[in-house]
C-alpha cells in the first residue's frame, strides 16, 4: 500500500533526480542509486546527526556548505554533491577518526564480515593508519546483561543502541557517560541492561560493540543462511530471518517492514530459537507401556492411534490446540477431527482467551497501522509489555512520537503507564460495573471518558487476566464502538490462535469466517470434506468436563499443554487421568504430555512450512530453513497418515497441496496464494479476506452483560514474557531470565496480613504455592496479583475462592 | 580610549554599586518603570533593534534580529542569559555580574517585559559562584521591592528570574548546549534548525542572550536606540567591554569604543608589553580566533567588521597577548587541549580530532616530533574544517570542533619554523625534503 | 529514600523540583546537593537524584560524568584548582602547580592521605585579568605567585577554616587582581562544591 507523494526535483551530483518530498537527503540519494555513508542514522529513530559519516555538499546562497544528509530534507532545486573533492574529504576524514581508535580486531569480531564500518574502510578508507598514538582502552568485554557484551573499544559512539532504549523501548538503562574523548556507553553500576528489548541494540549496533551471548563466536557471518519467515512466538507475527549455520539455527533477526515490527523484536522473539535444539527435544513417536513411555517407530504408532481413536464414536473424541503452528496443520487438525473422526468437540484455546467468534470476525477490525493515525487509543486488556511486547513498542510510538492520547485499564501498573495520558485501576471482577461507571463518564472517570472523545479511537482489548471474565473484553469493545471513528483490535497472545480459529478450531466457528450455524457455508464446505457432524460441539471447558465425567473417552493434543494454561489445572489433570486415550502432537515431554498414551514428535520453529496469521487477520508466510529433528514431523502430514490409515480421502499430499486447499475451501482465504506473499505485493502480508475472498461472518460486539464477582479479596494472575511454558524452559538463552514469581499485595493487605517485602505467604486459588511477598502500591486493595505459569506459582489457577495466609516463623 | 555606560556605576561607586540601594539611587529602574507605565512592549523591541547592538557572547548577531525570530503566537516563552563565560581569556560576565547585578535584572525584565516572557533563567557556570550569590542577592532584593514577581509596578506583568548553576563544562556556553544543560541533560548542542527562537528551552521559544548585551539593555530603553547606534561604527555599535589579559602591564576588563586601532588598545589601554618586551602575537577574541601578528594587525582597527576582514573574530572581546617570549607552541598546545578537555564528544571529527592533534603537540612538545606532524597537523585540522578557511567550513553540530583549527593553523602559519626547530632531525637548513 | 537528607536538604529539593517547569531541570541543583549530603556524588547519590526527578540512575549518571565539578571520588576537605588555560599558562600557572604539587605532597589529580587536600588543574576560571589564578572550593585567589601558592597550601593545612572566603585568601596570598572586587563579600564555601545559598552550600558572615 503504497499512497501517492508529492516529489520534488534535487540536483544529486550532476543529475536531476524527482525525490519524495518531506524526505532526507540520505534517503533520496539512496533511492537514487547513490549511497552516502552512515553510522549514527537509522531510519527508525530520530536522526540526530552526530557521527558525521554522511556529510554532503550543498549548495545554497552563501556558497556551498557541508551538511549531514541524515538531517537535511530535500527541497526543490536543492544542488547537492556527494562525490566533491570537499565531501569526501570530510567523509574519509570521519572514517579515519573512527578507526583511530578502533581495536581492528576483525578477525575475532562477531560483526566481521557484516561490518559497516569494516565495510566503509574498505570502501573510502586511507590505507595505513597515521595514528601513532595510545588508543584508547577500556576492560573488554564486560557483560551488561545476561544477554548483552559490550565491548566499549569496538564502540564508534553512534548512540544507536541509547537512543533504542530511551525513544524506542522506555526503558533507558545504557546512557553515554562522561565527555569528549572520553565518552562512553555503560549501565548504572549493578542495574544491568535488563530490557525486554535488549536484542535489537545489538542487532543496530553498527560495529562489534555489543553482541549476544547466545550468539558469541557460534558463526562467522559469511557461513551463514538466512530465510524470511514470522516469529510466532505472539501473535503480532513480527517479519523475522532465521539464520543458520550448518543446519543449526544460530541467531534471528527483525526485518523491517512497515506493518508490524519495523524490525524490532522482543528478546523472546529472537532468543527462543535454540529450544529446537534442546536436548529434551522429542524426535521419536513415543507409546506408553504400563505407565511407561518407550520409543517406537511411526508406523507403530500411526497404528495404535488410529485403532485407539477409531474405537470410539466420533462424538466421544475431542480436540484441543492447533494455537502454535501453521495455518496448514490446524486446518489439517480441523478437518481431520470433524469430517475424519466425526466430532463436534474441538478448541485451539485453552480457556484462557476470548470468544472465538468475537476474536476472530469482530468488526470493524483495527490493524496495528492504524496506531500510525489515531488519535486515541483505548487499552483495556493484557499488559502489553508482558504479553504482546511488539504492539507494546508500536503503542508506545502511537503515543510519545505521533501524539496520541493512551486511556489505560487494567488491574495494577503497566509498562506503557509512564506514557498514558489516563490509567485506571480496579479490582477484577468488579470490570462490568466500572465499565458502567467510565462509559457514563461518572465522577473520577469523567477526564478519561472525555479523552476518548478525539477520533480516530483504536480500543485494544483483551483479558487483563486469567481471572477475568472473557466476556468482558468484548462488553468494552462493544461500548468503544459508540466512539468517533472506533476500530477494534481483539487481543490474544498464544502463536497462531488467530489462524486456528480461522481453520475452524472452535466448537462455533468453521474454516474461513464461517459460522458453525451457517447452512450454506457448512454446505458448501461438505462439498470439499463430506458430511460433517451436526451442532455446536464443547469447547475446552467443556471437554475437560466431560472428560473428568466420562461423557468423552479421548482427546487428541495437539501442542497444548492444559495442565499449565487451563486456568483451572486441577479440572485439566481430573479430564487427562480419566480420559481413555490421549494422543498428544508435541515437541516436548510438557506436564499434559505425560498423560498422553502416545507421542508424536512434531516440528517446530525453522523446520515448518506453511502460513499464519496473525491478530489483525494479516496472513503470512512461515518458511523453513533447516532439516526436521530426528524423526520429528509435521501436523498436517502426520494427519494425513492417520486419516489414511482411517480409510479416508484425505489428499494432505504436501504442504502446498494444503495451503492451496485452504484457499479453496476457506471463504476468507480465497485467492491467497504463496507466491504473492513471498514475492508479491503482498511480501507484508495480506490482511484478510484474500483478494477473492468474503468474510461470511462480521460480527458486531455485544456487551453480553457479564456478572459483576466481588469478594473481599480476589485473584489478579496473568502472564509474563519468560513463563515456564515449554519453549522458554528450553530456550537456554532465556530460560534463566524467568522471574522467580512472587504474591504482589496491595500495603493495607500486606499490614492486615501482618507481612512485609519478603515474607512468604501460602495461596490457595485452585491450587495452593508459597511465595514471598512484593508490596504493590499500584494494585486496588483487596486485589493479590501473582504471575501465571512460573515455575513457582504453576498449579495456583486463576478461577476459585482465594485464600492467603501468612507463614509464622516455625510452621512448614 | 575607554568609555563608561556599561562599567560607569561601579567606577563611580566602587564600594556599593552592587546594592539597590546604590542602584535605584544612580537612577536604576526608573526606565523600567517608564518603560511598563508609559512603553508598548513592541516599542522597548523597537529600540534595541534600533540600537543595532550586536551580541556579545561571541556569535555577534544582532540582537533586535534574533528577538523578530519569535513565532508570534506561541506561548510560553522564555528568555535565557548566558553567564557561562568560559571561554579562555574572558572574565567581562563576571564583573558585570559581581559588581553591577541589578543593572542585569532591569534588563533582563525590560527585555522579558517587551518579549512577553514570564520566567526567564539566568544560567551561570558552576565555576562563578560568586558571581552568582551577587545576582542571586540582587534578585532577592529586586522581588522584595516589586521590580520582580507578580503584577511588576501594577501593570499585570509577572516575571519570575531563576539562576541556574553549571558544572563544569565550557560547551555549555553554546546556547543549545546551554538548553540541554538546563532541562537536565548532557550539555550536548543540538542541531539548527530549529533554532532557539523557535524550539528552544522544552521545546519553545526561547530568545538566549549573553549577559552584557542584556546588560546594555536599560541604557538603551534609556536614552533611545539611535544614540546607542551612535556611538561607534555602524556595525560595531555602541561600547564592548574587552578582556585583556597576557603578557600586558595593565590587563584587565575595559569598556572600549569600536574602532581604535590594536596598537591603541594594547599599548594604551592595556599599558603595553609588560617588561617592554616584544610583541609577538596575540588573539584577537578569544581561544576560538586565529591569532594576529604586529607585522600584518597591528594597525588594524578594533571593529567586528574588519578583524573579520582579517580572517578572525572579535568572538567575547577576549584579547590574549603573548610576548617574544612565548614558546608558541606550548601556547597552541594549551589552546588545542582546552578544546580537546571541553569537547562534548557527540561528533567525530571534534572528538577524535581535537584529542588527536592535542597528542601530537604534546609529543612535539616533548621532543618526540617526527617530521611528518607538520603535515599530519595541518591534514587533520583540514579534515575537522576543509579547506582551512575562516570562518571555518563545520562537519560538526557546533562551532567548537572547527576551532581548535584556528591555534593549529596560525601556529603553522606565522611559527612554522618554530614547529620545525622543536622536532629532532628535520633538516630545517634543507626545508622540504623532509617528511618523506 | 533521601529521608537521610537533613531537614532543609529536603525543603530546598521540594523548593528546585517545584521551581522549573519540567522536573528534570532540577537534575543539576539536587546533584550538589546530593554531593553535600554524601560528601561526593556517590552511586547513592546518583540514585536518590534519580528518584526524586523519575529518571534512571544511569540516565543521571550519564549527566553528573558529563560535568567536571561533580566529583564521583572522595574529594578533600579543600579541593584546590589551578587554572593552567592560556592566559594563566603565559602567566606561569604551571609553576603554581608545580609548588602545589610539592607542598601538599601529592600529584595534579590526588588528595593528600589526610583527605584534607584535593589538587586538580582546571581550564579558564574567568580570571585571566589576574593570571596566575587558583581558586579553592570554588573561592578564587587572583595574582598568585608560586611561593604565595605555598603559604596557602601551609595556611590551610595550619588553620583548617571551616568556611572558605574569597576575598581573606586574596587579601593573604593574592596579587593582582581581574578588576576592582569591591566590598568585601560576606559568604564563603563549606565543601568542595560552589558556595551558592539555593543549594545550601554557603557559610557565612565573615
Ligand atoms: C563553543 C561555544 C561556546 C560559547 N560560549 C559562550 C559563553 O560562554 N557565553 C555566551 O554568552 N555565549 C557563548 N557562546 C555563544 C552562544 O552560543 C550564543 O551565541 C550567545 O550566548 C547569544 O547571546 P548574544 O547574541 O547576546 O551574544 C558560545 C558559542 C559556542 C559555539
Ligand atoms: S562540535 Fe564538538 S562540542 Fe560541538 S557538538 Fe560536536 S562534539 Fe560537541
Ligand atoms: S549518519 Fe548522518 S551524522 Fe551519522
Amino acid at each position: 500500500m503504497t499512497e501517492e507523494r508529492a516529489t520534488v526535483t534535487i540536483n544529486l551530483d550532476g543529475v536531476d533526480v524527482q525525490v519524495e518530498s518531506g524526505q532526507t537527503l540520505i534517503d533520496a540519494a539512496q533511492m537514487a542509486g547513490t549511497y552516502i555513508p552512515r553510522f549514527c542514522y537509522h531510519p527508525r529513530m530520530k536522526a540526530v546527526g552526530l557521527c558525521r559519516a554522511c556529510l554532503v555538499e550543498v549548495e545554497g546562497p552563501r556558497g556551498t556548505a557541508l551538511v549531514p544528509s541524515c538531517t537535511t530534507p530535500v527541497g526543490d532545486g536543492m544542488i547537492v554533491h556527494t562525490q566533491s573533492e570537499t565531501a569526501r574529504k570530510a567523509q574519509e576524514g570521519v572514517l579515519e577518526f573512527l578507526l583511530i581508535n578502533h581495536p581492528l580486531d576483525c578477525p575475532v569480531c562477531d560483526k566481521g564480515g557484516e561490518c559497516p564500518l569494516q565495510d566503509q574502510a574498505f570502501a573510502f578508507g586511507a590505507g595505513e593508519t597515521r595514528f601513532v598514538e595510545e588508543k584508547r582502552h577500556y576492560e573488554k568485554p564486560i557483560e551488561i546483561s545476561d544477554l548483552i557484551l559490550l565491548d566499549r573499544e569496538r564502540c564508534i559512539l553512534c548512540a544507536r543502541c541509547t537512543r533504542f532504549s530511551d525513544e524506542i523501548s522506555g526503558d533507558p538503562l545504557i546512557e553515554f557517560k562522561d565527555r569528549g574523548n572520553y565518552v562512553q556507553v555503560i549501565t548504572f553500576p549493578d542495574e544491568p541492561f535488563a530490557s525486554y528489548f535488549s536484542g535489537n541494540t545489538v542487532q543496530i549496533c553498527p560495529v562489534g560493540a555489543l553482541t549476544a551471548k547466545p550468539y558469541r563466536f557460534k558463526a562467522r557471518p559469511w557461513d551463514i543462511e538466512g530465510v524470511e519467515s514470522v516469529s510466532l512466538v505472539d501473535t503480532v507475527h513480527s517479519k523475522i530471518s532465521v539464520q543458520t549455520s550448518h543446519n543449526e539455527i544460530i541467531r534471528i533477526y527483525g526485518i523491517d517492514n512497515d506493518a508490524t515490527n519495523h524490525g524490532w523484536l522482543s528478546d523472546k522473539d529472537r532468543f527462543v530459537f535454540d529450544h529446537v535444539q534442546s536436548e529434551d527435544r522429542l524426535t521419536t513417536p513415543l507409546v506408553k507401556e504400563d505407565g511407561e513411555f518407550r520409543e517406537a517407530t511411526w508406523a507403530e504408532a500411526i497404528t495404535l492411534v488410529t485403532e485407539r481413536l477409531g474405537s470410539f464414536d466420533g462424538d466421544k473424541v475431542a480436540g484441543i490446540g492447533g494455537a502454535r503452528s501453521t495455518n496448514e496443520d490446524a486446518y489439517a487438525f480441523s478437518k481431520f477431527l470433524r469430517s475424519v473422526v466425526g466430532t463436534t468437540h474441538l478448541d485451539a484455546q485453552i480457556g484462557d482467551g476470548l470468544d472465538p467468534v468475537f476474536a476472530a470476525t469482530a468488526t470493524p477490525r483495527a490493524e496495528i497501522n492504524d496506531l500510525e493515525t489515531a488519535k486515541t487509543i483505548l487499552l483495556w486488556g493484557p499488559d502489553l509489555k508482558e504479553e504482546l511486547p511488539v504492539l507494546y513498542l508500536r503503542v508506545r510510538r502511537a503515543v510519545t512520537e505521533l501524539g496520541a492520547n493512551l486511556v489505560i485499564v487494567h488491574p495494577r501498573r503497566t509498562g506503557l503507564d509512564d506514557v498514558a495520558t489516563h490509567t485506571i485501576r480496579y479490582k477484577p471482577g468488579t470490570g462490568p460495573d466500572l465499565l458502567r461507571k467510565f462509559a457514563a463518564g461518572d465522577g473520577e472517570y469523567a477526564s478519561a471518558r472525555e479523552a476518548l472523545g478525539e477520533g480516530p479511537v483504536l480500543a485494544l482489548v483483551g483479558r487483563t487476566g486469567l481471572a477475568e471474565d472473557p466476556d468482558l473484553a468484548e462488553a468494552v469493545a462493544a461500548f468503544a464502538l459508540d466512539l468517533p471513528d472506533a476500530k477494534i483490535m481483539p487481543l490474544m497472545r498464544r502463536g497462531n490462535v488467530f489462524g486456528a480459529l480461522d481453520m475452524g478450531v472452535a466448537p462455533t466457528l468453521l474454516p474461513g469466517r464461517v459460522a458453525i450455524d451457517d447452512e450454506a457455508g457448512r454446505s458448501a464446505l461438505e462439498e470439499h470434506w463430506g458430511p460433517l457432524p451436526q451442532g455446536t460441539g464443547l469447547d475446552t471447558t467443556g471437554i475437560l468436563e466431560a472428560l473428568a465425567s466420562g461423557e468423552l473417552g479421548a482427546l487428541v493434543l495437539n501442542g497444548a499443554d492444559p495442565v499449565r494454561d487451563y486456568p483451572t489445572p486441577s479440572v485439566a489433570v481430573a479430564a487427562l487421568d480419566a480420559a481413555e486415550f490421549v494422543v498428544s502432537f508435541e515437541m516436548f515431554m510438557s506436564d499434559s504430555a505425560a498423560y498422553a498414551d502416545v507421542i508424536l514428535p512434531v516440528v517446530g520453529l525453522g523446520e515448518v512450512e506453511g502460513t499464519a496469521t496473525n491478530l489483525e487477520g494479516r496472513i503470512q508466510k512461515v518458511n523453513r530453513i533447516v532439516p526436521s529433528a530426528g524423526m520429528s514431523r509435521p501436523v498436517w502430514s502426520i494427519i494425513d497418515d492417520l486419516a489414511t490409515a482411517m480409510g479416508a480421502e484425505f489428499g494432505a499430499t504436501s504442504v502446498e497441496a494444503v495451503g492451496a486447499e485452504i484457499t479453496r475451501v476457506a471463504p476468507a482465504y480465497a485467492g491467497v496464494s504463496w507466491d504473492r506473499l513471498t514475492w508479491g505485493d503482498d511480501s507484508e502480508g495480506l490482511v484478510l479476506p484474500g483478494p477473492e475472498g468474503t468474510q461470511p461472518l462480521k460480527h458486531t460486539p455485544v456487551d453480553r452483560g457479564v456478572p459483576v464477582v466481588s469478594g473481599h479479596r480476589v485473584i489478579h494472575t496473568a502472564r509474563v514474557l519468560y513463563d515456564d511454558g515449554v519453549m522458554v524452559r528450553n530456550s537456554s538463552g532465556i530460560s534463566g531470565l524467568a522471574a522467580a514469581g512472587a504474591a504482589h499485595l496491595h500495603p493495607r493487605d500486606a499490614s492486615v496480613l501482618a507481612v512485609t517485602e519478603g515474607d512468604e505467604i501460602v495461596v490457595t486459588v485452585d491450587g495452593e504455592v508459597r511465595l514471598p511477598v512484593v508490596i504493590d502500591p499500584s494494585l486496588v486493595e483487596g486485589t493479590v496479583y501473582v504471575p501465571f505459569n512460573l515455575a513457582s506459582t504453576a498449579g495456583l489457577g486463576a478461577v476459585g475462592p482465594l485464600l492467603i495466609d501468612a507463614v509464622r516463623g516455625g510452621d512448614a | 580610549m575607554t568609555t563608561s555606560i556599561l562599567l560607569a556605576r561601579m567606577e563611580s561607586h566602587p564600594s556599593d554599586s552592587h546594592t539597590l540601594a546604590r542602584y535605584v539611587d544612580t537612577g536604576g529602574y526608573a526606565t523600567l518603570r517608564k518603560a511598563i507605565d508609559t512603553m508598548a512592549p513592541e516599542e522597548v523591541t523597537a529600540e534595541v533593534k534600533a540600537s543595532n547592538i550586536r551580541g556579545r557572547g561571541g556569535a555577534s548577531f544582532p540582537t533586535g534580529v534574533k528577538w523578530g525570530f519569535l513565532p508570534p503566537d506561541t506561548r510560553p516563552r522564555y528568555l535565557v542569559v548566558n553567564g557561562d563565560e568560559s571561554e579562555p581569556g574572558t572574565f567581562k560576565d563576571r564583573m558585570l555580574l559581581e559588581r553591577d547585578p541589578h543593572q542585569l535584572i532591569e534588563g533582563i525584565v525590560l527585555s522579558a517585559f517587551a518579549l512577553d516572557v514570564q520566567h526567564a533563567f539566568v544560567y551561570i557556570r558552576g565555576e562563578y559562584p560568586k558571581p552568582a550569590r551577587r545576582l542571586q542577592r540582587a534578585i532577592d532584593e529586586a522581588y522584595e521591592a516589586g521590580y520582580l514577581g507578580e503584577n511588576i509596578f501594577g501593570s499585570g506583568f509577572d516575571l519570575d528570574v531563576t539562576v541556574h548553576l553549571g558544572a563544569g563544562a565550557y560547551i555549555c556556553g553554546e546556547e543549545t548546549a546551554l538548553l540541554s544543560s538546563l532541562e537536565g541533560r548532557r550539555g550536548e548542542p543540538r542541531l539548527k534548525p530549529p533554532f532557539p527562537a523557535v524550539e528552544g528551552l522544552y521545546s519553545l521559544p526561547t530568545i538566549v542572550n549573553n549577559v552584557e548585551t542584556i546588560s546594555n539593555v536599560p541604557w538603551i530603553v534609556e536614552n533611545g536606540g539611535a544614540k546607542y547606534a551612535a556611538i561607534g561604527p555602524e556595525t560595531s555599535s555602541g561600547t564592548r567591554v574587552m578582556s585583556l589579559s597576557g603578557h600586558l602591564k595593565e590587563p584587565g576588563d575595559y569598556e572600549i569604543v569600536a574602532g581604535i586601532t590594536w596598537r591603541e588598545l594594547i599599548y594604551e589601554v592595556g599599558g603595553g608589553i609588560r617588561d617592554d618586551r616584544e610583541l609577538k602575537a596575540w588573539v584577537p577574541g578569544g581561544a576560538s580566533a586565529p591569532w594576529f601578528v604586529p607585522a600584518e594587525h597591528l594597525d588594524t582597527p578594533v571593529t567586528i567588521d574588519d578583524i573579520a576582514k582579517h580572517g578572525s573574530m572579535i568572538g567575547s572581546g577576549a584579547v590574549i597577548v603573548m610576548d617574544d617570549s612565548t614558546n608558541m607552541i606550548g601556547a597552541a598546545h594549551r589552546l588545542v587541549r582546552f578544546f580537546s578537555h571541553e569537547s562534548c564528544g557527540q561528533c567525530t571529527p571534534c572528538r577524535e580530532g581535537t584529542t588527536w592533534l592535542e597528542r601530537i603537540l604534546q609529543r612535539i612538545l616533548d621532543g618526540y616530533g617526527r617530521p611528518e606532524d607538520m603535515g599530519l597537523l595541518l591534514d587533520i585540522s583540514d579534515n575537522i574544517s576543509p579547506g582551512l578557511t575562516w570562518p571555518p567550513a563545520m562537519t560538526t553540530i557546533c562551532p567548537l570542533g572547527p576551532s581548535v583549527t584556528a591555534p593549529v593553523v596560525s601556529l603553522m602559519k606565522y611559527f612554522g619554523d618554530e614547529v620545525e626547530a622543536m622536532i629532532p632531525g628535520t633538516p630545517i637548513s634543507v626545508g622540504g625534503v623532509s617528511g618523506d | 529514600m533521601i529521608s537521610h537528607w537533613s531537614h532543609e536538604n529536603q525543603e530546598r529539593a521540594k523548593e528546585l523540583l517545584e521551581r522549573y517547569p519540567e522536573m528534570r531541570s532540577a537534575v543539576m541543583p539536587l546533584l550538589y546537593i546530593a554531593a553535600l549530603e554524601h560528601g561526593h556524588v556517590t552511586e547513592d547519590a546518583m540514585r536518590e537524584v534519580a528518584e526524586l526527578t523519575g529518571l534512571t540512575a544511569a540516565q543521571v549518571q550519564s549527566v553528573a560524568s558529563f560535568y567536571t565539578m561533580y566529583k564521583r571520588e572522595p574529594v578533600g576537605k579543600y579541593l584546590v584548582s589551578v587554572c593552567t588555560s592560556i592566559s594563566c599558562y603565559l602567566s606561569g600557572a604551571d609553576d603554581v602547580l608545580e609548588a602545589i604539587e610539592e607542598e601538599t605532597g601529592v600529584l595534579d589529580g590526588e588528595t593528600t592521605p589526610d583527605g584534607m587536600i584535593s589538587v586538580e588543574h582546571v581550564e579558564c576560571s574567568g580570571a585571566c585579568g589576574g593570571a596566575p589564578a587558583v581558586s579553592v572550593n570554588w573561592e578564587l585567589v587572583e595574582g598568585l605567585e608560586p611561593d604565595k601558592a605555598r603559604d596557602l597550601i601551609k595556611w590551610l593545612r595550619d588553620a583548617q577554616p571551616e568556611v572558605v572566603f574569597g576575598d581573606e585568601m586574596q587579601l593573604l596570598f593574592g596579587g593582582r587582581r581581574s578588576f576592582d572586587w569591591g566590598p568585601k563579600e560576606t559568604e564563603g564555601a563549606i565543601a568542595a562544591l560552589p558556595a551558592f545559598a539555593p543549594y545550601g552550600t554557603v557559610g557565612g558572615e565573615q
